[in-house]
């Protein structure tokens, strides 16, 4: 979707968000599921989505916006198609997590937090992830990899690659 | 109720109330960033720390509810060292920059660091950038001084309903801000400088150009609206610096209107000096001349005058006293936007005070723009609105309100009968009625759906209908005043003490002048026209811009072309192109005077600023043209003229005998034999013209203020504004157009907007609407298809 386009939930989404919305008390308590709901149709939130979120809860755009910049789950630029969220928090530091992060983004040429040119691959530092047992951690979109290696870092890089994209 | 200890005295309280309001109504003085008695509690800046026996940390006082037989104490040396690890914590980030701060000198954050902080701090560390906001025109900001006391966004959300500021971010990136595009949609932006306990958000008009120890502080009324509120004017020399509300008055904030009007008191409109109008050209002249000038044109002559209801009680009782000493037949107009001139069955004032109206069962608001009319009364509604209680509104749009309105429906003005007469028709369909109802029911054949939302606003123990312009200068407002006062008699809301009826006045001391002049006023129109039929030989107009404001502009244009005026006040305005003598009066700002607002609440100024200029008070100005016109002086002194006061309101002299204000309310005038059937209004023209109030721009001083005139320009709508579906059924839209009137033909743009009644051609007052304000009805003719 680009950014110019107005984003719109689907009717399916639409009916879903109808359902949770029947579980809490009030509308806005259902904001952070949604918001997760918005981020996984759309990618990232943009200020058009928060205004979709906003629109649609019948909550003030503000509220929107100040969960949004307070979980760093929550994503207001579009990352690439690899989302590689590698976990510097001590378990990891301590398993090589530093090493691995910049191993992987000089494989990838960019800086923590950014995206290749090509739009396939962002890297990010993230806080612990609760996997401490399988340190160091990467997770690539929504899955884990445990005891991540920069071999197997390299490897994953190549497999992506290969599939063209096809996440 | 709960009786606790604080610091060992005994003290007894409500149950439920904070430790920190104990304290504070007790004179303990504990410190405090973010509570607000006006807001909801945060509890997040942790200065108001205090110790509770037997707790084995401190208690965040603010939050902490009082219970039975608690031992409080704020100054063990404990407590002190935590006050001061808090003073500590928050200035890590401070810029410390008091010497360049507008809220030096008159800061909590400087005060408390001064009374409860260390000399130093051990923090060496980078301090956190801040990005600064765009909060419209009247707040400039500078986030480094903020300390996250969250009040400016409780104060967004609460208060002024807009939401738009908030906090983002978290931890040391946590940071306050506004959605920018619509920061500056509140008609109460001006209070968030005074809430910001710091210098982050500053005045930005009074930005850098004074020191809050220079000013001198006059305690005054706000005329710029009926709600009259309690102002502090602040002045450095002569200079209005700065207007702010008063503390511990009825209203704890000002509109913008209100406070940014000051300018005007300094501008280049003001009249400042006598002068009179020589070979076409307004040359400054002493007073004798001026004076001499208007004997001239107004001795032995028919005269029409026109005044204007903000100044202040004694000024409008002296124009009485002059008109009865030299022209005892002259017929006197003091609205503008009252086209109707029979009696109403209630007049123009309210019955309940602003803290019942917020207390009630249910308020109905009728055809008004409350936000931009009486911006505190709506802030009152909104606080209602916040604790659940219904606010259901009946207008030509569905005006903004910052809250959400628990019923409404859009209607035309030519459907209010049909309104009122379907709302008659519910409650006595439940048995409720009032001795002539029937006759006017049968007078109205349809009924109008809208009625609903009255008449079921109308069914709990207590109502209060606010009735708004729409109504008030309808050509049949009595006729509809009457079948509201039936309405609210049949449904028990019209008795002594249980009164609901509300009629929002034009301006200030609605009450005084229906006492003092309701056997004269007459219509401003049917003076226009008078005048230009020959039968007045000149105009007065004191402090009164019936070409800028009001409904009959083009007529008071016409009628200017034909006879001389002569001009008293205080601002010149585009009017002052056609004086021929021109005297100053001075300010509401410059007087000793007295007030009255709409819920007839008494103020008397007693501290006026020096006038600037030769302006004198109107009453003094008054009487000197009467000498001027060979009459006796009515009255020679301030006390001879309240003693003739006092006949208009007796009230008032009780006031001046120094009883306390809080005990005195000035009655609003009944009519209970004001009988009017409404009139079938057969019109040739098939849209009805509503005519929109804008704070900004209403009012010579508001547009001799530029501050509110740059404000105005980012309110603006459109010019003139339709509903698209009505243009759409004409095969037009959007665009050029050209309307057809009484006034004849008149071309101009017509922007389109969901919330208009369709059927309606909404018209600003000023600018390319102009003329448009004199009618009540107009046709398309043709226009962008
Ligand atoms: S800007 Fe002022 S009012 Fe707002 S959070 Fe900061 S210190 Fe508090
Ligand atoms: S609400 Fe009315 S009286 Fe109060 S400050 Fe505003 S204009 Fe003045
Ligand atoms: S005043 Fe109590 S925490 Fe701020």
């Amino acid at each position: 979707m680009s950014a110019l386009e107005q984003p719109q939930f689907s009717e399916a989404r639409k009916a879903e968000i109808a359902r949770l919305v029947t579980r809490y008390p009030g509308a806005q308590s259902a904001l952070l599921p949604v918001l997760h709901m918005a981020q996984e149709d759309f990618g990232y939130l943009s200020m058009e989505t928060q205004k979709l979120v906003a629109e649609t809860l019948g909550v003030r755009l503000m509220a929107v916006r100040e969960v949004v910049t307070f979980y760093t789950m929550f994503r207001e630029q579009p990352t690439g198609q690899y989302l590689l969220e590698v976990c510097t928090n001590a378990g990891c530091m301590l398993n090589g997590a530093d090493e691995l992060v910049a191993h992987m983004c000089d494989a990838l040429g960019i800086k923590v937090g950014e995206t290749t040119p090509d739009g396939m691959f962002t890297v990010t530092e993230v806080e612990c992830a609760g996997a401490c047992g399988g340190a160091p951690v990467v997770q690539v979109n929504n899955v884990y990899h445990e005891k991540a290696t920069p071999a197997s870092m390299d490897e994953l890089i190549a497999k992506a690659r290969s599939e063209g994209g096809a996440a | 109720m709960t009786t606790l200890y604080i610091n060992e005295e005994e003290i007894t309280v409500s149950a439920g109330t904070s430790i920190l309001e104990a304290c504070r109504s007790h004179g303990v003085d504990v410190p405090y960033f973010c509570y607000h008695p006006e807001l909801s509690v945060a509890a997040n800046c942790r200065m108001c720390l205090v110790e509770v026996e037997g707790w084995n940390k401190p208690a965040a006082s603010c939050c902490t509810p009082v219970a039975e037989g608690m031992k409080i104490h704020t100054q063990t040396e404990a407590i002190k060292k935590d006050r001061q690890m808090v003073m500590e914590y928050l200035l890590i980030n401070h810029p410390l920059d008091c010497p360049v701060c507008d809220e030096g000198g008159d800061c909590r954050l400087q005060d408390y660091a001064v009374a409860h902080g260390a000399s130093h701090s051990r923090y060496v560390e980078a301090k956190r950038a801040a990005t600064n906001h765009d909060l419209g025109p009247f707040v400039t900001t500078y986030m480094t001084r903020c300390i996250h006391c969250t009040r400016c966004v409780r104060f967004a959300d609460e208060v002024a309903g807009t939401g738009d500021m908030g906090i983002l971010n978290r931890s040391d990136h946590m940071s306050i801000a506004g959605i920018v595009e619509e920061a500056c949609e509140s008609e109460l932006s001006g209070n968030l400088a005074d809430i910001c306990p710091v210098g982050a958000l500053l005045d930005k008009p009074s930005h850098d150009v004074s020191r809050p120890w220079e000013m001198t502080h006059h305690q005054s009324t706000c005329t710029q609206c009926p709600n009259g509120c309690d102002i502090n004017i602040e002045s450095r020399g002569d200079e209005v610096m700065r207007i702010k509300p008063v503390e511990g008055s009825p209203e704890p904030w000002l509109c913008d209107r209100g406070r940014y009007v000051y300018d005007a008191f300094r501008s280049d409109n003001r009249i400042l000096e006598p002068e009179v109008r020589q070979d076409g050209e307004l040359l400054q002249a002493t007073w004798d001349e001026a004076f001499d000038r208007a004997g001239d044109l107004l001795r032995g002559k028919r005269v029409g005058i026109i005044f204007s209801p903000y100044w202040s009680a004694e000024g409008l009782a002296s124009i009485r006293l002059m008109r009865d000493a030299v022209f005892p037949d002259a017929k006197v107009a003091f609205d503008l936007h009252r086209r109707d001139m029979r009696p109403f069955a209630f007049e123009e004032g309210f019955s309940m005070t602003t803290q019942q109206i917020e207390d009630v069962e249910h308020v109905v608001i009728l055809g008004s723009d409350l936000r931009q009319r009486l911006p505190l009364l709506m802030q009152r509604l909104r606080k209602r609105g916040n604790m659940g209680k219904p606010v259901s509104r009946i207008g030509a749009m569905n005006y903004r309100t910052n809250m959400s309105i628990s019923s409404d429906a859009i209607i035309r003005p030519r459907d209010w009968p049909a309104v009122i007469a379907r709302a008659m028709q519910q409650v006595s369909d439940l048995g409720q009625t009032a001795a002539g109802m029937d006759t006017w029911l049968a007078a109205v054949p349809d009924r109008h759906e809208a009625g609903k939302v009255l008449a079921d606003s109308l069914m709990g123990e207590t109502c209060a209908l606010l009735v708004g312009e729409e109504i008030r200068s309808h050509v049949d407002a009595a006729a509809l005043i009457h079948g509201l006062d039936l309405l609210m008699r049949a449904c028990g809301h019209a008795e002594e003490g249980n009164d609901g009826r509300n009629l929002i006045p034009e301006g200030m001391n609605a009450q005084l002048l229906a006492s003092a002049f309701g056997d004269i006023r007459t219509s401003a129109g049917d003076l226009f026209a008078s005048a230009s039929a020959g039968e007045l030989d000149a105009l007065v107009l004191i402090g009164s811009d019936p070409v800028g404001d009001g409904l009959f502009p083009s007529a008071a244009k016409a009628a200017l072309s034909k006879v001389p005026l002569i001009q008293i006040g205080a601002i010149a305005g585009e009017i002052g192109n056609s004086a021929e003598v021109q005297l100053p009066a001075a300010a509401y700002s410059e007087v000793d005077g007295t007030f009255i607002n709409m819920e007839g609440r008494i103020r008397v100024a007693r501290q006026p600023i020096r006038s600037i200029g030769q302006a004198r008070p109107l009453w003094k100005v008054m009487m000197r043209l009467a000498q001027a016109l060979g009459a006796d002086v009515p009255a020679v002194d301030m006390t001879e003229l309240r003693d003739r006061m006092a006949a208009f309101a007796p009230e008032l002299a009780d006031v001046w005998k120094d009883k306390a204000t809080e005990e005195v309310l000035v009655p609003v005038a009944r009519n209970r034999d004001a009988e009017a059937l409404p009139a079938r209004l057969d019109s040739s023209f098939d849209l009805d013209v509503v005519s929109r109030y804008s704070m900004y721009r209403e009012g010579m001083w508001a547009r001799a203020s530029d501050l509110l005139l740059a404000a105005g320009k980012l309110h603006a709508l459109n010019d003139v504004i339709m509903h698209p579906e009505t243009l759409a059924a004409k095969g037009l839209k959007e665009g050029e157009h050209t309307v057809r009137t009484f006034l004849g033909e008149h071309s101009c743009h017509i922007g389109v907007r969901e919330d208009v009644s369709p059927g309606v051609l909404f018209v600003a007052k000023r600018g390319v609407a102009g003329d448009l304000s004199d009618v009540t009805a107009a046709s398309i003719v043709g226009g962008q298809s």
